[in-house]
């Protein structure tokens, strides 16, 4: 759906050139939710800006729906635009104008006619809970809200792609999950691409099928969530990881064992399938768990545990090999004596 | 300086014809200073660097005009300006003749003061418009005007006070006008009675534009 091709983004400074995005390639699928990470300065957020275009790339091509954006201009790019909704981190509603006036200012910019607008601003109201509010201006509304409303004039036109601009990051614990949920529903239920960008990767775990780390303008990592989760390749995705999903043992406990301290890590349905136990009725070890959790990421069961061996070297590392066998992940932190 | 009240029945008259003339003046340089100035403000704004009609030249030139009149005081303005008064109106004396050079005070006085306030707008809020589709003319009619209408309003109050004040000038090319009657009586004649009503009823009206001005401002503003 989407096709991101050798894009930059190189902005002007009084300190000179500064470059914005540097040299990404990615591409969205058609029906997926894609996560893109990094912290502030990163370059995600004009990556996705680029998308649509509200920033013109550098060099490099954006393709959404095989079309290519970069080579459209005034009209052509305006008509681009109403199939391609956005969100944003400070929702951004005209604040003089009620919530069904700033739904239909979206639906007039497509050329709906009038006598079609006001039943689909109810049906888009519905859609994101807000039936209530029709005729209230947004400082009158919740943040939450104020972002159902940003949702919904983002979709109002049918876009084949929304871009979700740190869209929960002004939000609550509880409110973020509840227009995460909203964000996945409208996934499903109308096949929508969407591509969000985040510093929380709580976010992306949430809802997010696939997703790329962002560092210095370039992507650094990019694949599965899951796979990501499972096996982070560069030091700032497990970093990421870590503010979620934390298997940090306190140093106290560390020092007290004097056995073979190991992470292991199963994916998927080998997660509960009692490997532990095989390994200790079949192996002379004995095994002490320190830390240990079975993480749910897209519905797909990741378990992770930190545990203690004890036994003598040769049948530790002979346990380890067996778990590996069995399609465990096993990473040894620190050697017996 | 004692109120003669004698005096202000005898001048009642020529009171009501200045208060009379001064409205003419102030109404008919707001009306061309909304109906230049608004769209001149507004195409300073869009046409800024970063915005949806960004374009130096235009932005340039209209910034230039704008502040070369802004800069010339409005005594020279009204004197500089009479031929061109002269071909509009037919003549050079009264409040009609007098409210050509204080429109062309008003237009880029007003300009600016849209441009500020279409200036005060998130930039977010016509980046969400861009991104939505919408067209530009939709963006000035949906998004700049209503986002910026409380301070536009505050803007047009400021303009009429100032033009009530530069009105005061327009005697010199025979205008007339409330502040005309405060010089030639109260300032030339040393009539303190008829400067004190002069000015308190400036100062009344000026009172009551403010009020009207920030009463419809705040009743306006959805925020």
């Amino acid at each position: 759906m989407i096709q991101i091709e050798q894009l930059s983004k190189t902005y002007q400074t009084k300190h000179g050139t500064v470059k914005g995005v540097d040299d990404v390639t990615l591409e969205v699928k058609t029906g997926e939710i894609f996560g893109i990470v990094g912290y502030s300065g990163a370059g995600k957020s004009s990556l996705i800006r680029c998308i649509n275009l509200l920033e013109r790339p550098t060099s490099g091509i954006v393709k959404v729906g095989g079309q290519d954006l970069t080579k459209l201009r005034g009209d052509g790019l305006r008509k681009a635009r109403l199939k391609i909704g956005m969100i944003f981190q400070h929702f951004y509603l005209i604040s003089q104008k009620t919530v069904a006036e700033n739904i239909s200012f979206a639906l007039r910019a497509a050329g709906t006619p009038s006598k079609n607008i006001g039943p689909r601003v109810d049906e888009l109201l519905e859609m994101v809970g807000l039936s209530d509010k029709r005729n209230v201006y947004p400082a009158q509304l919740s943040g939450g809200q104020k972002q159902r409303v940003g949702i919904a004039r983002a979709l109002a036109n049918e876009p084949a792609v929304l871009l979700c601009d740190e869209a929960t990051s002004a939000l609550d614990p509880n409110t973020t999950l509840s227009i995460l949920r909203l964000l996945k529903d409208i996934n499903r239920k109308l096949n929508i691409t969407i591509v969000l960008i985040t510093h929380e990767m709580n976010v992306v775990k949430e809802i997010c099928d696939r997703m790329a780390v962002m560092q210095g303008g370039r992507v650094i990592e990019d694949g599965r969530v899951y796979d990501i989760f499972a096996d982070p390749k560069t030091a700032l995705t497990k970093e990421f990881i870590s503010s979620v999903v934390s298997f940090n043992v306190p140093e106290e406990i560390l020092e007290k064992c004097d056995g073979t301290i190991v992470k292991v890590l199963f994916k998927g349905e080998v997660a509960g399938d009692g490997i532990i136990s095989d390994m200790l009725q079949s192996y002379p070890v004995k095994g002490n768990f320190l830390h240990g959790a079975i993480e749910y990421i897209q519905e797909l069961p990741l378990g992770i545990f930190v545990m203690e061996l004890k036994g003598g070297q040769a049948d530790v590392s002979q346990a380890i090999h067996y778990l590996e066998q069995r399609e465990a992940i096993v990473e040894v932190m620190e050697h017996g004596n | 300086m004692g109120i003669e009240w004698g005096r202000i029945i005898e001048l009642w008259p020529e009171i009501q014809v200045a208060f009379y003339q001064t409205l003419i003046m102030i109404g008919i340089s707001l009306g061309v200073a909304l109906v230049i100035g608004l769209p001149l403000g507004i195409l300073l704004f869009i046409t800024d660097r970063g915005l949806f009609w960004e374009n130096r030249p235009v932005n340039s030139v209209i910034g230039f005009v704008v502040n070369i009149v802004r800069s010339i005081p409005f005594i020279i303005l009204l004197v500089a300006l009479i031929p061109l008064t002269q071909l509009i109106t037919g003549t050079t004396i009264g409040p009609v003749a007098a409210s050509v050079s204080l429109s062309v005070a008003a237009i880029p006085f007003f300009a600016r003061i849209v441009e500020t306030a279409l200036r005060d707008i998130d930039k977010g809020v016509i980046e969400a418009a861009i991104a939505v589709g919408a067209t530009p003319w939709m963006i000035i009619k949906d998004v700049l005007l209503p986002e910026a209408k409380a301070s536009l309003i505050q803007g047009i109050t400021l303009t009429v006070i100032s033009l009530i004040a530069y009105s005061a000038m327009a005697g010199v090319v025979g205008g007339g006008g409330i502040g005309d009657l405060a010089i030639r009586f109260g300032y030339y004649r040393y009539d303190n009675t008829i400067m004190i009503v002069t000015v308190v009823i400036l100062i009344v009206l000026v009172q009551l534009i403010q009020q009207a001005g920030d009463f419809t401002a705040k009743k306006l503003d959805k925020r």
